[in-house]
């Protein structure tokens, strides 16, 4: 069979992906919190024909066998967690974090926890009647009490939300007479990023089966890092446009070169089959 | 017979790994720490033809010929590509460019001396375990962390320590936090040495590594001697953040394809020449 063929199909398969991924970077330009994607390539396997005693000739360069390799695949999506550009709102339920870090928040009923860099938060009512803040999405976001304990961020009704540098929340009562301590976001620092999961809009996840404790710790900002809340400012995406329009000229350009790469592999079989005109 | 029948259908398989060879290397145009490969061609051994059935005694000599050609050898060309910054710590590039005393490499990494020896330049690799415990040798960087704390490269080999054993990090340290040093080593942010150095191993010969796929080249066992550690005094530098651009060059690659297809072609167009003198031979000379 004509190997280029399934050469050419096989990376034009992968590139065809990788411009997907390009499509969804570009897609969230002005997404808060959007983290960029990036797609890694991987040489596919190569094939070694054998070749007997007599092949091994004077001026040899390479042991015996021909190798025949057959085209690329993406291997992986991964993450770019670097900061984004931090845009002011003047909205307070809007959290911005500057450095390595990420909002926890209970992504369903049974306390599961998800992670995620979108700080525009909102206040909502839950069932029981309380002023829960939570994501878009309606999942509450967590906080820490002094005593450690973690639970959804409940605002007293008529208060309004302070959050100061190091995370932590203040209720304010409407005419600032009377201040209630609501403990300290919950944020944690993604050590290994290649084993979180993307699992909905803009939030990640810790895979089943995984420890969550090698892949995140918790983090404070403190003075030792480098950890700060903003109030009243949203993260924007961190994909710069110039970037990704260079690697979409990159892999249009190695599309076409595979696409020639396949119709000349189709002439050859063609010419094949006029052997006998 | 027509002789040449054969000599044309072989150079066609030829030039169809040529071109299977640089369709290859296009699809790896993006695929970092990539090598280029060239296929390179080799004729048959030479054959004496003698005319035979003359007058005299001895049968007069007509001369040598080659009655075909084949694909020998696919030859991975060692040059050091681009680096390119990804701003990812978990990338890695290898800057190399080995000297052997008393030699001056040119730019395709070899040199020949007076008498006619080559020499190969060395190369340097990251070293790898493979799932079968194999050791393997890339120059493509993207590794990752996973979550038993193994650095591995993307299809999850091990990639090893100066102690032969694959690298580790301990829990709640990620990569993020850990800078390489000059000499290989793994420190955090406050200079604190993890006990993790990156093993680079030094290949003398390049052309004797075979091609594995998934971007890794082995070593036949025979030639296990011809790898080393890296010493500290070879010219060798990996740059954390960085991946090596594959070498392939885009033009190149786009003559070799239109050069292998005509080349094709016009044995295609001998076969079809023999195919019209036996159609004379079979048809047409017994005709009345």
């Amino acid at each position: 069979m004509n190997s280029s063929m399934i050469n050419a199909m096989a990376s034009m398969h992968a590139m065809q992906r990788r411009l997907d991924v390009i499509a969804d970077n570009i897609a969230n330009l002005n997404t808060a919190g959007y983290k960029r994607k990036t797609a890694s390539f991987e040489e596919l396997l190569t094939t070694l024909k054998e070749q007997d005693e007599r092949f091994a000739q004077a001026g040899r360069k390479m042991p015996l066998g021909f190798s025949i390799g057959w085209g690329a695949r993406m291997t992986q999506v991964r993450l770019d967690l670097s900061q984004g550009p931090i845009q002011f709102t003047d909205n307070p339920y809007d959290l911005a974090i500057q450095g390595l870090a990420l909002f926890e928040v209970i992504a369903d009923g049974e306390g599961n926890r998800a992670y995620t860099r979108n700080g525009a938060f909102q206040a909502r009512l839950n069932d029981a009647g309380d002023i829960v803040v939570t994501t878009a999405d309606g999942h509450p976001v967590v906080v820490q009490e002094e005593n450690g304990a973690e639970g959804p961020l409940l605002l007293p009704a008529g208060y309004d939300l302070q959050v100061d540098a190091w995370g932590r929340i203040r209720a304010v009562s409407g005419d600032g007479s009377d201040i209630v301590e609501l403990g300290r976001l919950k944020l944690v620092e993604p050590v290994r990023p290649e084993a979180l999961l993307a699992v909905a809009d803009n939030l990640f996840a810790v895979a089943d089966g995984v420890d969550p404790a090698d892949v995140i710790r918790d983090v404070q900002p403190d003075a030792e890092n480098d950890v700060r809340i903003t109030q009243g400012a949203l993260e924007q995406s961190n994909v710069r446009l110039e970037t990704e329009l260079t690697e979409l000229l990159m892999v249009q350009r190695a599309y076409q070169l595979s696409a020639r790469a396949l119709s000349s592999a189709d002439t050859m079989m063609s010419l094949a089959n006029q052997l006998r005109a | 017979m027509l002789r040449g029948l054969y000599t044309a259908a072989a150079g066609m398989m030829t030039q169809q790994r040529r071109h299977d060879t640089v369709t290859n290397n296009i699809s790896n145009l993006n695929t970092p720490g990539y090598k280029q490969v060239t296929s390179v061609g080799r004729s048959f051994p030479e054959m004496l033809l003698r005319l035979t059935g003359v007058e005299g005694d001895k049968p007069r000599r007509i001369g040598a010929v080659n009655t075909g050609v084949f694909a020998e050898e696919s030859l991975s060309v060692h040059i050091q590509g681009d680096l390119y910054s990804t701003g990812r710590m978990s990338d890695f590039a290898i800057l190399s460019d080995l000297q052997v005393p008393g030699v001056q490499f040119d730019g395709s990494g070899k040199a020949v001396d007076e008498d006619g020896n080559v020499v190969y330049q060395p190369q340097a690799f990251f070293t790898v375990r493979d799932a079968d415990g194999g050791i393997r040798y890339t120059r493509n960087g993207a590794f990752l962390v996973n979550d038993e704390g193994y650095l591995v490269t993307n299809d999850g080999s091990f990639v090893l320590g100066t102690d032969n054993n694959p690298i580790q990090f301990p829990p709640g340290l990620g990569l993020d936090r850990l800078t390489l040093t000059g000499e290989l080593r793994f420190v955090d942010e406050n200079g604190a040495d993890t006990g993790a150095q990156l093993l680079v191993t030094v290949v003398e010969n390049p052309n004797r590594l075979v091609q594995e796929g998934y971007g890794k080249f082995r070593l036949n066992d025979d030639d296990a001697d011809l790898a080393r550690p890296a010493e500290a005094e070879d010219r060798i530098a990996v740059r954390q953040g960085h991946l090596e651009r594959s070498n392939v060059d885009a033009a190149q690659a786009m003559v070799d394809l239109m050069s292998a297809l005509r080349a094709y072609e016009s044995n295609q167009r001998v076969i079809q020449f023999y195919d019209q003198s036996l159609n004379k031979a079979v048809n047409e000379v017994g005709k009345v």
